[in-house]
């Protein structure tokens, strides 16, 4: 009896629950149909990258990293547009995107057309407007702000908008002249500017910028812009609202921490688009189906992963999961790498490490024939074999101050520099040089950086052999300390540029320049000249000239490039190497994939 | 009691604001944000410096611009205010924004290598102090502290190597050749004959026994295809699920306990019935469901143990919910099972992967995203889990051994009580006592994410917050991640201290 009520009560609990359970279920599921992967046409294409992605706008001072840039690299923003740099460090125009060119060289006058069919990947076409104020970003026309060097922040005036490039030789270009029904600009410059080819006039969307500074159209941001003054900082102006609304979203309103759910972030004018973002995971890059330009790719995708771990990246691409890598080049990871059975594409970065001496009157190295004495005894070769010729066997020495050895430049100008005087390890040389003198010379590098530690160590076996007294001053704060005349020599590096010439009124201008750390003024005038140069057979013969006063001067010496190597599944073609920052995918519009996968 | 709180509780800030600003002082002043910029050619470099300078206010000396970041910090503890001010990164990400991303990560890659670690590491405890000195102990305290001895990044890229590219190679043609079905019959019969123990004749059986059977089922495996479509199939369910209902009667109650055994009966003939019931929506359920689903099991496991009754409930209850649980979990990994030739086909036939925590853009239904974030979230698990159960096998066996040694055991055994009532009732949960404190530390320590594993392994928890933020001096984000880490250090311990009081009556907090 006992038992039969308690069936029951267990059959009418069941029943209950089944009720409750029926009925939550109902809320808490999904349709039937599971959306299925998407499936693929042109395939995709799986890179892995070292950092994660910070901001859609890679051109501020606090987003300009190197994932960022490639991203704006595909999307248009910086890099890409009118034209762009290859692995030779040529610039190359995409005359579909749009032509320009110089039409006078007095004043310097430049003319950009767009192509009509350009549009931004909501469907809106690519005007002029967009290009004013791409060149209102660059050229810092409207900034009339004072900032005080010490701490940064802005005295009197306004800054509006913030940028990691340098505002030289575009900021001397007045207003543009908007033609040819809104799809032209003409930039006027007042002083020649000798990297003019380099100046890209597409950047952000003017239509999505207009927006979040409260206007209705592009169009009214550029009749904002004209009719705006030229800053002053030595008569600042009172701050005009709707522009600082503008920059400050230009300046900060890319920057980004999860997938923006504001889809106007994403608007871009180049081959690709952002369609997804795990942070810290991957990220993802779709066609952008409205691109009119020259760089249409093969493949349909192009997603980026973050792996920081250079032999992860490796055994990543060894298990598929990615297909190509660019990890940070050694030895060991190159060995690896050859183990996967992937192709491997070596070759030289853009940065190079060098050694500087210091010409002030009181220094060791005031004396020339000090300096070629200890330049004599440099053994570039041995610190190339054991730093570089691991990674990349093909690595040369590096015998240009301002070429790299793919430039075409670089080989007429190492003919002609004098760097064939500090080929070989010359003792014998240097100590006739220093008859006697046993000079002491205190050498500066960081201690942090492993292949700094190893050039040290060689230059001061070699060194010492002639006679010279090293001094150890390698220290984790060098760069606190460029400069500041404690040593007499330095072990750095510098990234070339590639195209271009900004860096040398830099490391070249006059005694104070920036990165003219070494206190030297053989070349000073010069390479500030290049700058306003119009012809680009001047610069050249300015650069070759630079190039040789430095060694005839004993300036220093470079010693290698630093190597890279890429990791290519064997699925994907067409990937070349590149020694920039933009890695792997300076040609992605070349890339395809062998065997489509999803 | 109250007032040992509210001491723990204020010397505990007091500690937090003081390693607070050791931390700063240390990262302030071991390294350099500006050394890229100092050392840059850019025409604008004075520009960027200054830029720089402005955004993270190094004008600043560090022991102000801790004052700073406490008083930002501070703003946290404003309940519901939303105020909580950890400054920014250098790339200008709000350090609110990120650390709770960090966190989720690192949560998701630790619980589970956790809850096994410590799962096996006090079974494996236990079977080895049960036997103690035999072969399976000084094997397994060999294996143990070989694992426990390894480096992280060496566990990883063994891992990576063998179970992940080795293991996707395999599928490529997924047949087990006959050396490799010899070797797995003779190590599981080695094992088996091990623990169950005896005298030779018996092991020689167990050996014998087990051994061929896992040889015959891993060719069957092989030959059926079975690594490509895998499954369980009705029998194999209904097989498992008794198999899981007599265990657990046997294991909690005994299996001469009528009804104990009734409950893990019931259980299993509803989780049978559901099985084939349930197939249809499992089709479109979500992840909600499956969470419905499994609590469900456990009210029908508690109840049908309530109805079932009988002198012990509690001891039903637990039977009940046991078999239900796993049983449930057993008909999910079915189920999942079948969703993984559609997930071979997403990704290329290489499923187990060695970096992320997600295939970026694969789409598909919870069965085909959980068996991702099982592929993905597999290596790191089982790299974690192998360097840190160790501790806990070491642990357990010790604190077993002597408690196996008390006088109150002998007494138990002398008043005939089954070896089972003795270690389970009597032995099992005093030797829990020392391992709450150990637990509590580990999972404050493990909520700092493992820097190593995250870092091989590509997943952008805490340690990795940590280490890449580290490098470039990078302040506020060390700073975050060290607020987290050290309020969780402190208040794990606090739990701890408060777990031992309550757990053991000779412990007493005033």
């Amino acid at each position: 009896m006992r038992i039969k009520q308690r069936t029951v009560r267990s059959a009418v609990s069941a029943v209950a629950i089944a009720g409750i359970a029926a009925l939550a279920l109902a809320a808490c599921t999904t349709s039937g149909n599971a959306p299925q992967s998407t499936a693929a046409q042109g395939g995709k294409v799986t890179v892995a990258v070292v950092n994660d992605f910070t901001s859609f706008n890679n051109q501020t001072p606090q987003a300009n990293l190197d994932t960022n840039g490639q991203v704006g690299y595909l999307d248009g923003s910086y890099g890409t547009g009118f034209q762009y740099i290859d692995n030779n460090y040529k610039i190359v125009h995409d005359d579909k995107f749009g032509t320009f060119k110089k039409v006078s060289d007095n004043p310097m006058t430049v003319k950009y057309t767009l192509n009509k069919d350009d549009k931004w990947s909501d469907g809106q076409p690519v005007t002029a407007d967009d290009m004013v104020l791409a060149w209102a970003i660059a050229s810092g026309h409207y900034d009339d702000a004072t900032i005080d060097p010490g701490t940064g922040k802005v005295t009197t005036g306004t800054q509006y908008f913030s940028i990691a490039a340098s505002t030289a030789g575009i900021d001397a270009t007045a207003y543009p002249t908007v033609g040819d029904n809104n799809t032209s600009i003409t930039l006027v410059y007042s002083t020649p500017y000798v990297d003019w080819e380099l100046v890209n006039p597409i950047a952000q969307p003017a239509h999505i910028v207009a927006k979040k500074a409260g206007l209705s159209s592009a169009a009214d941001l550029t009749k904002l812009l004209k009719g705006l003054p030229k800053g002053d900082p030595a008569k600042p102006v009172a701050p005009n609202a709707t522009l600082l609304k503008a920059a400050a979203f230009v300046n900060t309103g890319y920057d980004v921490t999860a997938f923006p759910t504001d889809k106007d972030l994403l608007v871009a004018s180049g081959p690709f688009v952002v369609s997804s973002w795990t942070p810290g995971q991957s990220l993802t890059m779709v066609r952008n189906k409205y691109y009119a330009g020259g760089l249409k790719p093969n493949v349909d995708t192009i997603v980026f992963r973050f792996i920081g771990d250079a032999n992860a990246q490796v055994t990543a691409l060894q298990n598929g999961e990615v297909d190509i890598i660019n990890p940070q080049a050694s030895a060991d990871t190159l060995n690896a790498l050859k183990n996967t059975g992937a192709t491997v594409l070596a070759g030289d970065q853009a940065s190079y490490d060098h050694l500087d001496l210091t010409f002030s009157q009181s220094g060791v190295f005031s004396d020339k024939a000090v300096r070629q004495a200890f330049l004599k005894t440099i053994p570039r070769q041995q610190i190339l074999d054991s730093i570089v010729t691991p990674v990349n066997p093909k690595a040369k020495v590096l015998n240009s101050q301002i070429f790299l050895p793919n430039q075409s430049e670089y080989a007429a100008s190492v003919k002609g520099n004098g760097s064939s005087a500090y080929d070989k390890v010359d003792i014998a040389g240097a100590k006739a040089l220093l008859a006697g003198k046993t000079p002491t010379v205190t050498l500066m590098y960081n201690t942090k950086n492993p292949n700094r530690v190893d050039e040290f160590q060689a230059i001061q076996a070699s060194a010492t052999q002639a006679g010279f007294k090293i001094v150890d001053a390698g220290s984790p704060d060098w760069s606190k300390k460029l400069g500041d005349g404690t040593y007499d020599a330095v072990l750095f590096g510098w990234i070339s540029p590639g195209a271009g010439t900004s860096a040398l009124p830099q490391i070249f201008g006059p005694v104070g320049s920036g990165g003219n750390y070494n206190n030297y003024g053989g070349t000073g005038k010069l390479a500030v000249s290049t700058q306003t140069m119009t012809n680009p057979s001047d610069v050249v013969k300015a650069e070759n000239q630079i190039d040789k006063q430095t060694f005839t001067d004993a300036y220093g010496l470079p010693l290698f490039q630093l190597p890279g190597i890429f990791g290519v599944s064997t699925n994907v073609t067409g990937v070349k190497y590149m020694g920039n920052q933009n890695g792997p995918f300076w040609n992605f519009w070349e890339w395809s994939v062998k065997k489509a996968t999803k | 009691m109250v007032s040992f709180i509210l001491r723990r509780i204020l010397v505990s800030i007091l500690i937090l604001i003081a390693a607070s600003f050791l931390m700063y002082m240390l990262v302030a002043y071991s390294s350099d944000p500006l050394a890229n910029l100092r050392s840059s050619s850019s025409p604008n470099k004075d520009r960027l410096i200054a830029d720089l300078v402005s955004r993270l206010q190094l004008d600043v000396p560090p022991p102000l611009r801790w004052g700073l970041w406490l008083g930002g910090a501070a703003k946290c503890l404003i309940p519901f205010a939303n105020s909580c001010d950890l400054g920014s990164t250098i790339s200008n990400a709000q350090v609110t924004d990120i650390l709770p991303q960090a966190l989720l990560s690192t949560v998701q890659l630790v619980t589970l290598a956790l809850i096994l670690a410590i799962v096996f590491g006090i079974m494996i405890g236990i079977v080895t102090a049960l036997r103690q000195y035999s072969g399976l102990d000084n094997t397994v305290t060999f294996i143990s502290f070989f694992l426990y001895s390894l480096p992280a990044f060496l566990v990883a890229v063994l891992l990576k190597e063998f179970i992940a590219i080795g293991f996707n190679n395999f599928l490529r043609d997924p047949v087990v050749s006959w050396f490799w079905i010899l070797l797995i019959g003779i190590v599981v019969g080695a094992i088996w004959q091990s623990l169950i123990g005896g005298e030779a004749r018996r092991r020689l059986i167990v050996f014998a026994i087990s051994g061929a059977g896992t040889a015959v089922l891993i060719w069957l495996m092989s030959a059926t295809g079975w690594f490509e479509k895998p499954g369980i199939g009705p029998v194999g369910m209904v097989v498992l699920i008794a198999a899981i209902a007599i265990g657990a009667t046997a294991l909690m109650a005994g299996l001469q306990n009528r009804k104990a055994l009734i409950t893990a009966g019931i259980n299993a003939v509803i989780a049978i019935a559901s099985y084939f019931a349930m197939q249809p929506l499992f089709a479109i359920s979500s992840i909600g469901t499956l969470i419905i689903l499994g609590i469900v099991a456990l009210i029908v496991g508690l109840v049908s143990g309530y109805l079932v009754g009988g002198y012990d409930r509690g001891q039903n209850l637990r039977v009940g919910a046991v078999t239900a649980v796993l049983s449930s979990a057993l008909i999910l990994v079915d189920r999942a099972m079948q969703a993984w030739p559609t997930y071979l086909g997403d990704v290329n036939n290489r499923p187990i992967a060695t970096i992320g925590s997600s295939t970026p853009n694969l789409g598909g239904d919870v069965w085909v995203t959980g068996i991702d974030s099982f592929t993905h979230l597999a290596l790191p698990t089982v790299a974690l889990l192998l360097i840190s159960f160790a501790s806990y096998t070491r642990y357990s066996r010790a604190g077993l051994l002597e408690v196996m040694n008390q006088d109150y055991i002998r007494t138990a055994r002398a008043k005939g009580l089954p070896e089972r009532t003795v270690v389970i009732r009597h032995a099992f949960r005093n030797m829990l006592i020392p391992l709450t404190t150990l637990v509590a530390f580990d999972v404050g320590a493990l909520l700092g994410g493992a820097i190593i594993t995250e870092r091989v392994f590509g997943i952008p928890g805490m340690g990795n917050l940590f280490s890449s933020a580290l490098g470039p001096g990078d302040i506020n984000p060390v700073m975050g991640y060290f607020l987290v880490i050290a309020a969780m250090a402190i208040l794990f311990n606090f739990l701890a201290d408060l777990a031992y009081a309550s757990l053991d009556p000779r412990v007493r907090v005033r």
